[in-house]
């Protein structure tokens, strides 16, 4: 696109809504974000309601929060919706980024067999939990594979005043897997695991499953939205990105994400401070 | 023929270990397999690959842990291995199909109408009555599969089986594998080629020392790979 026309879009994109419908398929943007974004349903549901009312079409590069961290750092997305607030704020002190929201959380749960040998159900205090299960050392796995879900759970067992490296034995199986085999092994061997909500809910195969911990705040995975700077990348699609990450802070796009459930069941929860 | 048609999955390894004078080959692999999709195991040479899936298959035994079929020890009896080279019998490829089913107790006329039936599934009902050991590497490796698809199995182990091949005749071979799993036979095949994974893989078991680094869809492990190791082969393979 040749910067004539990129002014242009960019004029347009300031105006009303009356001419962009259309130039609607010249305008897009390219968002990176990470797969359990994408994979929840989530970008299924609202990114349609925000494409209706801008004509502007959204791009997702779903990857892992790091590397798309990275896709942003090479200019090669014109904004990022991830969850790292540590890397995020760094992201936009190193000069990569610029205007970081908060947009929404998810969760985190304890999953465990419904006969709980480790005596955990019911409570919210997830790190008392996790002592507990430490010290009964029932089968519990874990993702181990470096994702955003994994760093989670080693937090988790340091805030609970443990060195997992120090404690794990056999009964810490330690999977390498992604969300949905590392759930599938734990149901096998009636385990306890640490799990995100959506893709807890979208999994079919629980046999002696069930929720055990819940509701700690210590469980709460934020988002941020980020703009890739404009100034460190001149090709990068400054209004169009402005526009969407304006759209998902602002009421109509936080209540898409809170209309967004499977079975019934909210997934994401907005917490945009405008 | 009746394989004990009840359940026998999932396939579930617990903590296994395989250290032969204690030199750790496969460490510490906990993992379920289910029913239904392509499993491909992927992995440099030396990765473990073979030895993983020989365990799976009950051909090793584990060092320490423990592996179970449907929650019990025994292994399944509804399984069939195909190796990269495939050993045949010094008869027609009618007859080394037809076999089989002959140790499986099946009377004469109904194993070689089964057999043919199987040849012709992998396009080499023209071939029924040559020797198998004139056939070309790519045809035996069809073979061995019609072999291995008679008995009807619930899962079926590859073991690189088109490592020796050349491209044409490993693409045939794919094919067959494919048209296998989509009979709902659980395929579970090893592999160092990442192209023939991007093929056939549903879900990756990525080895990296013995260790399972990643075990993902396909699709989640081709776009983003978690483990360094992982983004390294992946990145190391394209051309």
């Amino acid at each position: 696109m040749n910067t004539t026309r990129r002014c242009l879009l960019a004029c347009l994109a300031g105006l009303t809504l009356i001419s962009s419908a259309a130039l609607a398929e010249d305008k897009f943007i390219v968002v990176a974000s990470t797969t359990s974004t994408e994979q929840s349903g989530l970008f299924g549901h609202i990114l349609p309601i925000f494409e209706k009312k801008s004509g502007i079409k959204v791009r997702v590069v779903a990857l892992g929060t790091g590397q798309a961290l990275d896709t942003g750092k090479r200019g090669d997305a014109d904004v990022l919706f991830v969850h790292d607030k540590a890397k995020e704020e760094q992201f936009v002190a190193d000069g990569f980024g610029v205007g970081r929201k908060e947009v929404m959380y998810n969760d985190f749960v304890l999953i465990g067999p419904k006969d709980d040998p480790a005596r955990v159900a019911g409570g919210k205090d997830i790190t008392a939990a996790l002592k507990k299960i430490a010290e009964a050392k029932p089968p519990f796995v874990s993702r181990g594979d470096k994702s955003g879900t994994h760093s989670a759970e080693l937090r988790l067992w340091k805030a609970a005043g443990l060195d997992i490296e120090q404690a794990k034995g056999a009964w810490y199986k330690d999977t390498g897997s992604g969300m949905g085999p590392a759930l599938n092994t734990a149901a096998s061997l009636n385990a306890y695991i640490l799990a995100d909500r959506g893709t807890w809910l979208s999994f079919k195969n629980r046999r002696d499953l069930v929720i055990v911990v819940e509701g700690d705040e210590r469980l709460f995975n934020q988002y941020g939205v980020i703009l890739v700077n404009p100034a460190k990348h001149t090709h990068v699609k400054k209004d169009l990105g402005q526009q969407f990450i304006d759209w998902v802070v602002s009421p109509e796009g936080q209540k898409a994400i809170a209309d967004y459930s499977i079975d019934g069941q909210q997934l994401f929860f907005p917490n945009a401070k405008r | 023929m009746n394989n004990g048609r009840g359940s026998v999955f999932p396939l579930v390894l617990d903590q296994v270990c395989f250290s032969p004078k204690g030199f750790p080959i496969v460490d510490r692999v906990s993992l379920a397999i289910d029913a239904g999709v392509r499993t491909v195991i992927l992995g440099a040479n030396g990765a473990g690959k073979s030895v993983l899936m020989r365990l799976m298959h009950g051909l090793l035994l584990p060092t320490s842990g423990r592996i179970t079929w449907c929650g019990r020890d025994q292994r399944a009896e509804a399984q069939a291995m195909v190796f990269q080279r495939p050993v045949l019998l010094r008869t027609s490829a009618l007859r080394n199909v037809a076999y089989g089913l002959k140790l499986a107790g099946m009377p004469r006329a109904e194993r070689m109408k089964r057999a043919l039936d199987a040849l012709k599934r992998v396009g080499l009902s023209h071939l029924s009555q040559r020797p198998a050991r004139v056939l070309s590497s790519g045809e035996q490796q069809r073979l061995a599969l019609a072999r291995a698809w008679t008995l009807e199995p619930r899962i079926l182990f590859l073991d690189e089986p088109t490592a020796s091949l050349d491209p044409t005749a490993a693409r045939d071979v794919e094919e067959v594998i494919r048209e296998i799993g989509a009979t709902g036979c659980k395929i579970v095949m090893t592999t160092h080629n990442l192209g023939q994974a991007r093929r056939l893989a549903e879900e990756i078991i990525f080895l990296h020392r013995g260790r399972v680094m990643e075990y993902t869809p396909a699709n989640v492990f081709f776009h983003a790979p978690r483990s360094a190791e992982a983004d390294a082969f992946i990145k190391g393979e394209l051309p």
